[in-house]
């Protein structure tokens, strides 16, 4: 049994993401926040399927403990990423995060109906994205208890 | 007549005697031939019966001859002796009653002989019985030459049989033909004789009949011609006897004497004389004259029999029977003095007449006129009779009562009757005026006389000359209007038209005179002017008076184009008539479909905009917010690790940024007031603002501002977009101030249009009036960015917003006084 305290065991966190700005941008404020966060990053929906499948070229991808998934994504979007994760038995239970620039109310009714776990939409100030990214770390990193992925 | 009738009768009788004296005759010829033949007949019986009696006779002889031979007896002797005697008388009768006839003569003698031969055999045989005995007697009997003589006998006496059957039945005939011919003549005889009573029967009735009508017509006659002269009360008619006694005198006579019948019948007809007349002699006199001319026509004066005198004009008339014996006189008289009366109204219906009147003999001389003739041509009375009437009216009036080669005077006038024909009058200075004149024939003792009536027509002929001018100048009009015109008929045909309808159809003017209307508008003119069962033409057409209605005009090509047509219609000798000014609107309806494009397409290019504004500004955040975080970053990271410049140009480069984005917020707001407004519903304002308060609460705090506001109603919004109003005005109060804690009040007043107007009133800087406009404009600011960072948008947004609900945004302020911005929304209807 891992410990979310111990430094020693990476918390493991998908970012799905094809911006390379928001990419760089998430990994400088969990550097800054929370060191043991292993960020894995991937541009497409397809890739992100691959990772949680375990799928080549992703055979050795750990399962996530969060994921934090765009929704304008190349290839597969967000929302059918989101349908994919929820629909699988063994996925589901990942909790899975959509962090867009989107605020279109089209998108966040639709986002829960896909069973998001939430819904946060990107600051545009630099201050604000790391308050952000530290509340989420707070939240789903540390306070909240996750189903141990053999008993899911 | 009656000698014709008798003469007629007597014929008829005569023809009648002669028709029955030829029957007769006829008959009695006839009857007489007959009894010969009868006689013939007897006659021809006889012969034929003797014949007979003569065969027997012999048989008889030869029979009792035999008897004795075969007996002896002598009985049969004195038979045969009896039928010896018999035979020679019968032979005897026989030639007596042949006597006639040559054939029956000529065989008689062969008769004789034979019944001698006969006989004398007979006679041996016998006395062959007396002497020799019966066996050589009867030897005898045998001998053939006894049995040839009887067969001879026998043949001749059928012979002559026969040859008076022959007669018989010749005689037979004659008889037959001779009664046939007595029956026609018979029958004859008596249809003339009936035939000729039946026509004298006849004529006798018609004649009969006819005496009768004309004894009827006579009395008939005599009763209308007494009705007729019972009947008269303007002539006295009156019988005389030859010694001039009265006889009859019928009503005209009662009245104009005075005098009944009975009170004058019989006596002479002097009594209505003067007495110095009837002393004179003249009643007497003038039945003399009477008798000897047969007629005779006086005038004189009479008395009544109150007394008063008259005067009268009588005819007298001798009658005579028919052998021309004076039988009496017929008097018929006239009262003069009541024609002098009905003179005296012809002259005061003259001389009421509103024309002159003017009465002109055959020689063009004035005979008679009028006051209105001495007046209207400036002569009196006396300067006027007599005158020639070519004096006033110079030409066409004389000339037109005169005969020419071809016509009669008669006829000339005839020509004119009735006729106003006009001409020009001269008055007695000299002056023209032009008349109408109306004749008519008066014939009189002088002959014809003309009686022409004189209008003076000088106001008409004016106001003619002014119509005609109007007339001119109504086509002129008409030529100058802008637009076709045309006059139509009720029966829908163009009676007038200008020549901007020519060009307009491309016809010419007399291509169009005449034609229906449909042609040229093929739909909806007519129509309108047509009565249906609902309304009468009048009425159709009231409905379309002075209303434009657009139709469809057909040129002559017969290319359509859009015209609009105004009706009105023109009260005319011909009935209504409506005038119909047609404009081509094509160039109308193409400006008309131009900007309907327009609009259209401007509409679409205000939608693809407002959705292009959306689009960039939310695309363009994006990157901007990637230039924002790392500036943002690059800031965090190096502050104070490069050089002064550097932070000086990373702070500029996340100042940009940041308003960047703000502007790019702003204007994505701006541009959802119209692409991302919600449905206006019933709002409470006072919830609105409260929203509007929390969105500005660190503005509040910091500038620990002062908001107060009054009940504020339920309106008719888009909540989010109230609240934004509500926070952009209050966020400027709060924002737009140098000292001092911000007070700001929200107020809302009714007025008396069902609308709410709001007041956010603030004791901020104030607008100087002449940025009023401005303020509300996009990207407009009145400030440095240095002083109050904006993006000019914020009043921009509110105004939208306002305009949305239909409202409109206005600010009342003075630069340092504070300002009052105002809006109205409409109040939420009451559903009770």
């Amino acid at each position: 049994m891992k410990t979310v305290e111990g430094r020693d065991t990476p918390l493991n966190v998908l970012l799905v993401e094809d911006s390379p700005g928001d990419v760089r941008l998430t990994q400088e404020a969990f550097r800054n926040i929370n060191p043991s966060v292993q960020l894995h990053v991937v541009t497409d929906g397809v890739e992100a399927m691959a990772f949680l499948r375990h799928e080549a070229p992703f055979q050795q991808s750990p399962r996530p403990d969060l994921t934090l998934l765009d929704l304008n994504l190349p290839k597969m979007d967000g929302r059918e990423v989101l349908a994919l994760i929820k629909g699988d038995p063994d996925l589901k239970t990942i909790p899975t995060v959509i962090l867009t620039s989107s605020d279109a109310e089209a998108d966040i009714t639709r986002s829960y109906q896909l069973q998001a776990n939430s819904y946060l939409t990107k600051p545009l100030q630099l201050e604000d994205f790391e308050t952000l990214v530290k509340r989420i770390n707070d939240f789903w990193l540390v306070s909240s208890r996750r189903p141990h992925p053999e008993t899911a | 007549m009656m000698s014709t009738l008798a003469r007629k009768m007597q014929f008829a009788f005569g023809s009648a005697m002669v028709a029955l004296l030829v029957v007769g005759t006829i008959s009695y010829r006839g009857m007489v031939a007959s009894g010969e033949s009868d006689s013939w007949v007897a006659h021809t019986h006889k012969v034929v019966e003797k014949l007979h009696q003569l065969a027997l006779a012999m048989e008889s002889a030869e029979s009792s001859s035999r008897g004795f031979v075969l007996t002896g007896k002598e009985s049969y002797i004195a038979t045969y002796d009896a039928s010896r005697v018999d035979v020679k008388r019968t032979e005897e009768i026989i030639g007596r009653l042949t006597a006639d006839n040559p054939t029956q003569q000529r065989l008689l003698p062969a008769l004789r002989r034979l019944t001698a031969e006969r006989l004398a055999l007979v006679d041996k045989v016998v006395s062959l019985r007396r002497t020799q005995g019966l066996k050589v007697a009867a030897g005898a009997i045998r001998d053939g030459r006894a049995q040839l003589v009887m067969s001879e006998f026998v043949g001749l006496v059928n012979e002559m049989q026969e040859e008076e059957t022959r007669l018989l039945e010749l005689r037979d005939q004659d008889a037959h033909r001779r009664l046939i011919a007595i029956k026609g003549s018979l029958i004859a005889g008596t249809i003339v004789g009936f035939l000729i009573t039946a026509v004298a029967a006849w004529v006798a009735q018609h004649d009969t009949d006819r005496r009768e009508l004309a004894e009827g017509a006579l009395q008939e006659s005599e009763r209308k011609y007494r009705t007729l002269v019972n009947g008269v009360e303007d002539y006295a008619i009156v019988m005389l006897g030859t010694g001039g006694e009265i006889r009859s005198w019928n009503p005209g006579a009662e009245q104009m004497t005075g005098y009944k019948y009975e009170e004058v019948a019989g006596q002479n007809y002097s009594r209505c004389f003067q007495i110095e007349d009837v002393e004179r002699g003249r009643p007497d006199e003038i039945l003399r004259i009477a008798t000897l001319s047969g007629r005779y026509e006086e005038q004189g004066t009479r008395v009544r029999k109150d007394g008063s005198q008259f005067l009268v004009r009588t005819t007298y008339a001798a009658t005579r029977d028919h052998t021309g014996t004076l039988q009496g006189f017929s008097m018929i008289s006239r009262d003069l003095s009541e024609s002098m009366e009905s003179e005296a109204k012809y002259r005061g219906l003259l001389e009421a007449a509103p024309d002159a009147m003017v009465v002109v003999n055959p020689a063009g001389e004035i005979v008679l006129l009028n006051l209105q003739a001495e007046k209207q041509f400036g002569y009196s009375r006396d300067e006027l009779l007599g005158q020639k009437v070519k004096n006033i009216i110079p030409e066409g009036f004389a000339e037109r009562l005169i005969a020419d080669g071809t016509r009669n005077p008669a006829e000339a006038l005839a020509q004119q009757i009735g006729t106003g024909i006009e001409l020009n009058g001269r008055r007695k200075k000299g002056s023209d005026f032009p008349i109408e004149i109306m004749l008519s024939p008066l014939e009189s003792t002088e002959g014809i006389l003309v009686t022409a009536a004189i209008r003076d027509i000088s106001v008409r002929k004016a106001a003619e000359k002014h119509l005609a001018q109007m007339e001119g100048r109504y086509r002129g009009l008409l030529e100058a209007a802008p637009d076709a015109m045309v006059v139509v008929n009720s029966a829908g045909e163009i009676v007038l038209l200008n020549v901007q309808a020519e060009k307009q159809f491309g016809y010419s003017r007399d291509e169009l005179v005449g034609q229906k209307m449909k042609n040229i508008i093929p739909e909806g003119f007519a129509e309108r002017l047509i009565a249906d069962a609902l309304r009468s033409a009048e009425d159709a057409l009231a409905q379309q008076i002075g209303t434009g209605i657009e139709l469809i005009g057909r040129r002559k090509n017969g290319s359509d184009f859009p015209i609009e047509i105004m009706l009105s219609p023109l009260d005319s000798a011909e009935g209504i008539l409506v005038t119909a000014a047609i404009r081509d609107i094509s160039t109308r309806k193409k400006a008309e479909a131009y900007l309907l494009q327009k609009i259209e397409e401007l509409n679409r290019s205000n939608v693809e905009l407002g959705q292009f504004a959306y689009i960039a500004s939310h695309d363009l955040q994006e990157p901007l917010r990637m230039v924002a975080s790392y500036t943002q970053l690059l800031s965090k990271k190096y502050k104070g690790k490069l050089d002064s410049d550097a932070d000086d140009f990373i702070a500029f480069a996340v100042d940009g940024a940041s308003r960047m984005q703000r502007l790019i917020q702003d204007l994505l707001t701006f541009s959802r007031v119209s692409t991302k407004g919600q449905e206006l519903l019933d709002t409470s304002s006072e919830e609105a603002l409260q929203r509007a308060l929390i969105n500005l609460r660190g503005a509040i705090e910091e500038s620990s501002a002062l908001v107060t506001h009054d009940p504020l109603p339920t309106v008719l919004a888009d909540e989010m977009q109230l609240t934004q109003l509500f926070q952009n005005l209050i966020g400027n109060g709060i924002k737009y101030q140098n000292r001092g804690i911000p007070q700001i009040h929200i107020s809302a007043a009714r007025n008396n249009s069902k609308k709410w107007t709001f007041s956010v009133k603030d004791n901020g800087l104030g607008i100087d009036p002449q940025y009023f406009e401005r303020i509300f404009g996009l990207f407009q600011r009145l400030h440095k960015r240095e002083e109050f960072a904006g993006t000019g948008i914020g009043l921009a947004i509110c105004k939208k917003i306002v305009e949305r609900h239909g409202g409109a945004i206005s600010v009342e302020s003075e630069p340092g006084q504070g300002s009052i911005f105002s809006f109205a929304l409409m109040e939420v209807e009451r559903k009770s």
